[in-house]
């Protein structure tokens, strides 16, 4: 059975203190809780969280669905974004977590990745220089989320075509976007249509994806 | 804030649905309860055009008609959750659909330690559920409660209900065109099915498909040529062919929890492009007899999907002769070649007859409680293991051609203790479908272990005889079932003689 990770990176900078970082908590946890009521991720379903601030790190290593517990979710005061370190960290993950297919084993499915930040890369540099490398780790699906007025779409443009910009970073947006993550999730399982793969559900009213 | 909202269809009636702001979302649509939660406004997301519509219109007019107004046509009313008006509102179109019945629904869900984590009570029972082992494993954290679990027989009742809405579909010249555990809600507790999502039936030659399909049940030659232009002559799309192909891999996996095709075999270490060789051009039946490649690989395999994934522990065998004979017509002969496939209709015959070989497990803790009788001397459940002890009656059935002669008509019918006689075991000219009248549904006699002896009751038997005795066995008397015994359980027209045998062990 062919596992599904799914990574999701998220902004834990200072500047998501406070409602940000609990509406990303309840997020997380309604995410979890939906996808346990689908047959179909539970099947394949393994999730990875990696949170960036000044520091790095892998709250969750790629887990089953089942079996995982949602980690503590920390903000500093303050510091820097870090996330092109961030996706320097998740290379590595891909690299060592996914199964890659070979002549005697079936591989995992193309991983997919969601990536929320309040804000933009501090250290710009490490994310121009990992955004070709991430490119070039064949995932199925790269969705990067700018939350809130203060989040910058253009950087995150350089990494995917698939930028979903919340106007808002409040408990309610926040918590549709959980919502539709969960559902693109799912859609391995839906109807294909005729002319082209559906890959994303659309998103809720009030996140504008960008392209 | 709710709103309650009333929308006018085209015949000029009125619904009402409540606008709550967060409708359900499905694939295409949004949908809405009306307010006594009687039927849902389902609004297509997209603007549908003009041959959209026109589908529509013939799917809430024209084809329902041609299943529901007819002689019969109430009996599918619990097999199909049919549309049955269209609405417009602000731009975009809906359909009136029915809502499901409750017992579609999840009372209990997952078991009740699992529950107290997260909880599916109240949640569509789509059949996916059912379909992968992992969700009765007692292993599996969130396994499902097994009050929600049914047993064998079950299944096989709701295969067979599906089969026999697919067969009327098909009689009527319509393909489903996306038959997946998604469209069809299953009950494993009454042994129910409906099919749902009606909205994209494909008639050939007038509608084309919207869709190729759900993974799973895509056929393989739709799979195959999926990247070509639609108006490409190769191009496969959906149709009657592919629906059975379908119907075959929804079959196999209720009654076997595990997929035909996927199994152990590599085309590719891309996973995207293994997947597409393995469902389409290169399918292959992981239980093909000769080519052996595709069978599952244990090392591999959860240890939450065994004893299933085990093809050798539980082979398609074990579903007894005329499935065994279908599915490979379904995955060996006819995976790639969509005219081989079995249609819904011989489907639905197999499954009847294969109900009449069931036989209760011994074992009170067996899960699947029923199995088919393997034909032996030394009968066993193929599913834990358990032999059978005691005598075991079979009676095979034969039909007379010609007065006074009978022949053999492949068909045996179990007996256990507590069963029932049915009018369509009596009468070949009657058989177990929507065209049953109220009396032809009533048991008509029953067998008991009695005294030790295997008896039939007859109940409403008017010429029922003892052919080997030569006496007539009147109703409210029994006649004991004894090897090579033979009674004739009807003398009218299409009635049948049944020659008794008796299993020892």
């Amino acid at each position: 059975m062919r596992r599904l990770p799914v990574y999701l990176l998220l902004d834990t900078s200072g500047s998501m203190r406070g409602e940000r970082i609990e509406a990303v908590k309840n997020g997380l946890q309604v995410l979890v809780s939906k996808l346990r009521q689908d047959p179909f991720a539970l099947e394949s379903v393994w999730i990875s969280i990696i949170t960036f601030d000044r520091e790095v790190k892998q709250l969750l290593p790629l887990t089953a669905l089942e079996s995982l517990q949602l980690p503590e979710i920390t903000t500093p005061e303050s510091g820097p974004t870090n996330m092109g370190a961030a996706l320097e960290l998740l290379c590595t993950k891909l690299d060592n977590e996914v199964i890659k297919g070979n002549d005697t084993q079936k591989g995992d499915w193309r991983p997919l990745l969601f990536l929320m930040t309040d804000g933009k890369p501090s250290d710009l540099a490490a994310f121009r220089e990992v955004v070709p490398k991430i490119k070039n780790k064949n995932l199925a699906a790269l969705v990067a989320c700018a939350a809130g007025a203060e989040a910058q779409d253009s950087f995150l443009k350089e990494l995917t075509d698939t930028v979903v910009h919340l106007d808002t970073a409040d408990s309610s947006t926040l918590m549709s976007f959980f919502k539709w993550v969960s559902a693109s999730i799912g859609t391995g399982n839906k109807s294909v249509g005729t002319t082209e793969e559906i890959q994303l559900p659309p998103p809720p009213a009030e996140v504008h994806v960008i392209i | 804030m709710s709103n309650i909202i009333t929308v006018t269809a085209q015949d000029g009636k009125s619904y009402q649905y409540v606008d709550n702001g967060d409708p359900m979302q499905g694939g295409m649509k949004d949908v809405y309860f009306s307010p006594d939660k009687s039927y849902v406004v389902a609004f297509f997301r997209d603007k549908q055009d003009f041959n959209s519509k026109e589908r529509l219109n013939n799917i809430v007019n024209t084809f329902r008609d041609r299943i529901f107004n007819q002689p019969g046509g109430e009996y599918w009313k619990d097999l199909f959750c049919w549309p049955n008006n269209i609405v417009e509102r602000d731009g975009k179109t809906g359909i009136i659909v029915p809502v499901y019945q409750k017992k579609f629904f999840f009372t209990k869900g997952y078991n009740p330690g699992a529950a107290q984590i997260v909880s599916i009570a109240g949640k569509e029972k789509e059949g996916r559920w059912f379909a992968s082992p992992q969700f009765r494993s007692r292993q599996f954290k969130l396994h499902l409660d097994e009050s929600e679990l049914g047993d064998w027989f079950k299944f096989c009742l709701i295969c067979i209900k599906i089969a026999r809405a697919v067969r009327r579909m098909h009689a009527a010249g319509l393909a489903h065109s996306d038959l997946s555990y998604k469209n069809v809600l299953i009950d494993p507790i009454t042994g129910s099915a409906a099919i749902i999502d009606i909205d994209g039936l494909v008639v050939p030659g007038k509608f084309p498909p919207d869709v190729i399909g759900t993974p799973d049940f895509i056929a393989p030659e739709v799979m195959a040529t999926k990247h070509l232009p639609k108006e490409d002559p190769a191009r496969k799309l959906p149709s009657i062919a592919t629906d059975r192909h379908a119907l075959a891999v929804m079959i196999y996996m209720y009654l076997l929890y595990r997929h035909p095709l996927r199994g152990g075999k590599i085309h590719d270490t891309d996973a995207q492009r293994d997947e597409e060789l393995s469902m389409g051009a290169k399918a292959l039946f992981i239980e093909h007899p000769t080519d052996t490649s595709n069978r599952p690989r244990l090392d591999q395999v959860k240890p939450t999907h065994l004893p299933w994934a085990d093809v050798n522990k539980i082979p398609y065998t074990v579903c007894g002769p005329y499935l065994k004979e279908l599915f490979e017509k379904a995955f060996i002969d006819g995976l790639h070649n969509p005219s081989l496939r079995p249609t819904a209709d011989e489907w639905e015959q197999a499954l009847i007859k294969t109900v009449d070989l069931l036989q209760p497990c011994q074992n009170k803790n067996c899960d699947q409680k029923w199995f088919v009788f393997d034909n032996t001397t030394s009968p066993c459940c193929p599913f834990c293991n358990t032999p059978y002890r005691g005598q075991l009656p079979v009676l095979n059935l034969y039909w007379s051609r010609k007065p006074g002669s009978f022949t053999p008509e492949n068909h045996r019918l179990m007996v256990y203790h507590n069963q029932y006689l049915y009018p369509w075991h009596v009468n070949r000219n009657i058989y177990p479908n929507e065209r049953l009248t109220d009396q032809q549904k009533k048991p008509v006699g029953y067998f008991v272990f009695h005294n030790n002896k295997w008896q039939l009751v007859n109940q409403t038997l008017t010429s029922l005889k003892d052919v080997t005795e030569g006496k007539d066995i009147p109703i409210n008397s029994m006649v004991e079932l004894t090897d090579n015994k033979q009674l004739l359980l009807s003398q009218e027209e299409g009635g049948r003689l049944v020659v008794v045998q008796l299993v020892n062990n």
